[in-house]
């Protein structure tokens, strides 16, 4: 191949591979909100998912596309607030593997529940026609729809850094993921911060659920092919850091956009190849603190 | 002999019989004998899991890869290198026990949640080579082509592939040869410190035990009693599939081992029995089984955590 | 021969200083009692001699071997045992269940799949040594997480014996007590010093505690070594009598 082809090619993988990093992130970023402040292993993550999408799908007539976005991801939110508040709550005092065991069994009760209301069968999801159309003749691969992901991504994952960083709520999330004990003695209502650090962390799921139902259309099982990949991230990148978790879902989406390239049957693979490595190499993942979560 | 003693000897002997006397009485219930013998293997693997589990209070939510490993370790014996069903079990026991012990080695010093999360994405990295793997795997139809052998003895031979009954017989067998090894290595004094482990990780180590050695090795026997499991399991289908593999079955054997009490011996097996005819009645009786299953869990684990046999005033076994 | 010997250890969490140039000795058969206003530093001064973490600066020498980097469960075989502020036991196993445990493990037993019957035996002979001394013989087949707080801790105490040490860390083990419980922790620690020529280090806040059992007392204060000498010496010292602004001295 002439050498500015494969630089193409391998242009085109790689940003294939930051676009679905980017998605990766989302996920994962969401998951690990949830993993470090409330040491819960989210296994319904995907199953928020869904719901966001196909809530979106349900709102589409009424609210149109834009609308759609906004209010889908805030309703799963809602929908996860009452799960945490209700039924996750319970759980804290226990064994972590309780909390797993629960969210396994949401997940199963959200697909059916999915199932049940929409239909088993794929379900289209209509995108603004603006969006859709490429951006240029040789970026023909980059439609404004992988843009507008990308960009929504961005700005989400953004907002959430600063919202962390500045705000007197984020304060409290972070320091609460490093000594839950002490932000209690300090005064905070840590049972309120939970819920709410849940929330958002389902939030980002639920939109991740509308970004992807406009990319790949809906379907119950859906959320089943996400849900690994942001495990991996979380570890890849370090538990307990989200810029890690962050990084982690990049270098995966990106990792696996490029082995595409040379490899094409293995680009699943190789995220849990690199997994592997990072197991070796340094466990505690690329920005994880040692000790944390043992 | 205390009265306690006696109870306990007698609810043994019941359980033994039942387990002997199973062909004869499955089919008033509407059972049939290969029901019994996959109830058993299930069993046998929600038993592994809560060896580590219960016994040892190590998170690990990947253990369908050993099983599935020793599936198809197993099936991949038979139909490659020799039609013998002790070789084939022994194949599978070692592929999945090995490669448990170096996963374990790797991964012991890091614990509770992370531990948990990375077995699970390495279970999905066996499931994922034997779903890509095709030309030898059999990839989604699944390892096929290759059957229960018959056992030679010297005068005789037993037919395990035609003969559903024999077949049951054989897997209560291993069950029971495999309970045995699991019970008394639960009674030693490593067993103990198992036990010690689970009860209190620092005063565990301020006694002097290396917690990491200690838990590997748990971990290991573990994964060895999973492979064997999952070898029979092969034996039972005549066939290994990925779906051995994927992290929702490592999720039906905790179930069972929690529903079933997670804290007895006998629970898991318990918890599989209920498991497998809940699934099985409600599969043909609803269409939404999946949410009756998951309501179930969502149950139990808040109320009922300790399980069936959990809700009996008892003292815990070793 | 000194059993512990410490220089200049230092242990800092961030910007925050724990522990400051610490340095003392202990002799063979000593009890010392370390004692200082809260926040001495005094239970990291322990998780650093024990081995939970290790120390920023400064080494640690037992027996006079440098144990400095050592982690825990090694110290534990050289003869170093401890209890812990907050009781650590097993609190669902029986008393006897709990020692059994440790002196199956003191006695090298703890890879075993099985033990033979003049093995049962001599460690069932040690384990009711051990409840007699801490009286707990007529308890031993109680669930330790029911018993009384004061059993509770005796349990502990003799589990760390039963590891046969040769330094006995004790974290405040009169903590939480009434009066008649305290008395008779205090005599099981005395007890064990007289007879078993142990090496003793004891946290402790209940001065009458102090001054009944120590042969020696540190005093910390603020992470820095304040004072050492004889109790009477300390009871005279003007800067410890500061130091705890009137706490019960």
């Amino acid at each position: 191949m002439r050498p500015s082809a494969m630089l193409q090619l391998v242009f085109f993988n790689v940003t294939n591979g930051l676009i679905i990093g980017a998605f990766y992130a989302l996920m994962a970023i969401g998951l690990s909100l949830i993993l470090n402040l409330s040491g819960v292993i989210n296994f319904a993550h995907g199953g928020f998912l869904v719901i966001g999408g196909y809530l979106a799908y349900t709102l589409t007539p009424y609210l149109g596309f834009w609308g759609a976005l906004l209010v889908a991801p805030f309703l799963t939110a809602l929908i996860g607030f009452a799960v945490e508040r209700l039924l996750i709550r319970r759980l804290y005092g226990r064994d972590p593997l309780y909390s797993l065991l629960l969210t396994f069994g949401l997940a199963f009760i959200i697909e059916d529940g999915t199932r049940q209301i929409w239909g088993a069968n794929g379900l289209p999801f209509s995108v603004p026609v603006a969006l859709t159309s490429p951006l240029s003749y040789q970026f023909f691969f980059i439609t404004g729809y992988r843009m507008f992901m990308v960009a929504t991504v961005a700005i989400v994952v953004g907002l959430l850094f600063v919202l962390l960083r500045y705000t007197r709520i984020g304060v409290r999330i972070r320091a609460g993921t490093l000594d839950l004990e002490t932000v209690a003695a300090l005064g905070v209502n840590v049972r309120a911060l939970r819920s709410l650090n849940f929330a958002v962390g389902i939030f980002l799921a639920g939109l991740a659920g509308v970004l992807a139902g406009g990319q790949l259309g809906l379907e119950p099982t859906m959320g089943d092919g996400l849900l690994m990949p942001s495990f991996i991230a979380i570890v890849v990148g370090g538990v307990g850091s989200l810029t890690g978790t962050l990084l982690g879902g990049l270098l995966i989406g990106v990792a696996s956009g490029l082995t595409a390239v040379l490899f094409p049957s293995a680009s699943e693979a190789v995220i849990y190849v690199m997994m592997a490595i990072v197991l070796l190499v340094r466990p505690q993942g690329l920005l994880g603190e040692e000790g944390m979560f043992t | 002999m205390t009265a306690g003693q006696q109870r306990h000897l007698a609810v043994l002997a019941a359980v033994w019989a039942a387990l002997l006397l199973a062909p004869y009485w499955m089919p008033l219930f509407g059972g049939y004998t290969a029901l019994g013998s996959r109830v058993l293997v299930l069993g046998l693997g929600a038993m592994s899991v809560n060896f580590l589990l219960g016994f040892t209070g190590v998170l690990s939510f990947g253990h369908a890869a050993w099983f599935g490993l020793g599936a198809y370790g197993c099936g991949l014996t038979l139909k490659f290198v020799g039609a013998s069903t002790p070789l084939g079990l022994l194949a599978g026991a070692l592929v999945g026990g090995i490669a448990g012990a170096i996963l374990g080695a790797l991964l012991v010093r890091r614990r509770g949640i992370y531990f948990a999360m990375v077995t699970i994405a390495f279970g999905q990295v066996f499931y994922y080579i034997a779903f890509q793997w095709s030309s030898v795997t059999g990839g989604d139809d699944g390892l096929r082509g290759f059957a229960r052998q018959p056992l030679h003895f010297e005068l005789f031979q037993i037919d395990l592939l035609h003969n559903d009954v024999s077949f049951y017989y054989f897997v209560l067998i291993c069950f029971a040869a495999v309970l045995a090894v699991m019970a008394s290595i639960l009674r030693s004094p490593f067993g103990r410190t198992m036990t010690a482990i689970r009860e209190n990780e620092r005063r565990a180590r301020f006694l002097g035990i290396p917690i990491e050695l200690h838990i590997w090795i748990a971990f290991t026997l573990s994964c060895f009693f999973m492979a064997f499991a999952g070898a029979l399991y092969a034996l039972v289908n005549n066939f290994a599939d990925p779906r051995m593999l994927h992290y929702s079955l490592s999720g039906d054997f905790v179930i069972m081992a929690v529903m079933g009490g997670m804290r007895t011996f006998w629970g898991p097996l318990l918890g599989a029995v209920i498991f497998v005819v809940l699934q099985d009645y409600l599969s043909s009786v609803t269409v939404n089984w999946m949410s009756f299953i998951g309501v179930l869990i969502v149950l139990i684990v808040l109320f009922f955590p300790r399980g069936v046999l959990g809700l009996l005033p008892q003292r815990r076994t070793a | 021969m000194r059993v512990l010997e410490i220089d200049n250890l230092t242990k800092r969490f961030g910007s925050l200083a724990a522990v400051r140039d610490i340095s003392l000795k202990v002799e063979t058969g000593e009890l010392r009692a370390v004692i200082g206003p809260n926040g001495a530093g005094k239970t990291t001064f322990f998780n650093l001699v024990s081995g939970l973490f290790a120390p920023s600066a400064g080494s640690i020498r037992f027996d006079s071997r440098d144990i400095t980097r050592m982690p825990a469960h090694q110290r534990v075989g050289l003869g170093m045992a401890r209890t812990f502020q907050i009781t650590e036991i097993f609190p669902e196993l029986t008393v006897f269940e709990n020692i059994r445990i440790v002196t199956e493990v003191a006695a090298g037993y703890r890879l075993r799949p099985w033990l033979s019957r003049t093995e049962k035996a001599d460690l069932r002979g040690r384990i009711e040594e051990l409840l007699e001394l801490a009286a707990l013989t007529d308890k031993t087949d109680r669930l330790v997480g029911e018993l009384a707080h004061g059993d509770q801790r005796a349990t502990e105490i003799i589990m760390a014996l039963a590891l046969k040490p040769h330094l006995l860390l004790l974290d405040e083990p009169t903590a939480g007590m009434g009066d008649q419980e305290t008395y008779e922790i205090t005599q099981l620690i005395r007890r064990l010093h007289k007879d078993g020529k142990l090496t003793i280090v004891l946290i402790e806040h209940d001065m009458r505690v102090v001054f009944y059992l120590a042969d020696r007392i540190t005093v910390l204060d603020q992470g820095r070594l304040l004072a050492e000498g004889t109790p009477r010496e300390i009871a005279a010292n003007e800067a410890v009598q500061n130091a705890y602004l009137g706490q019960a001295a």
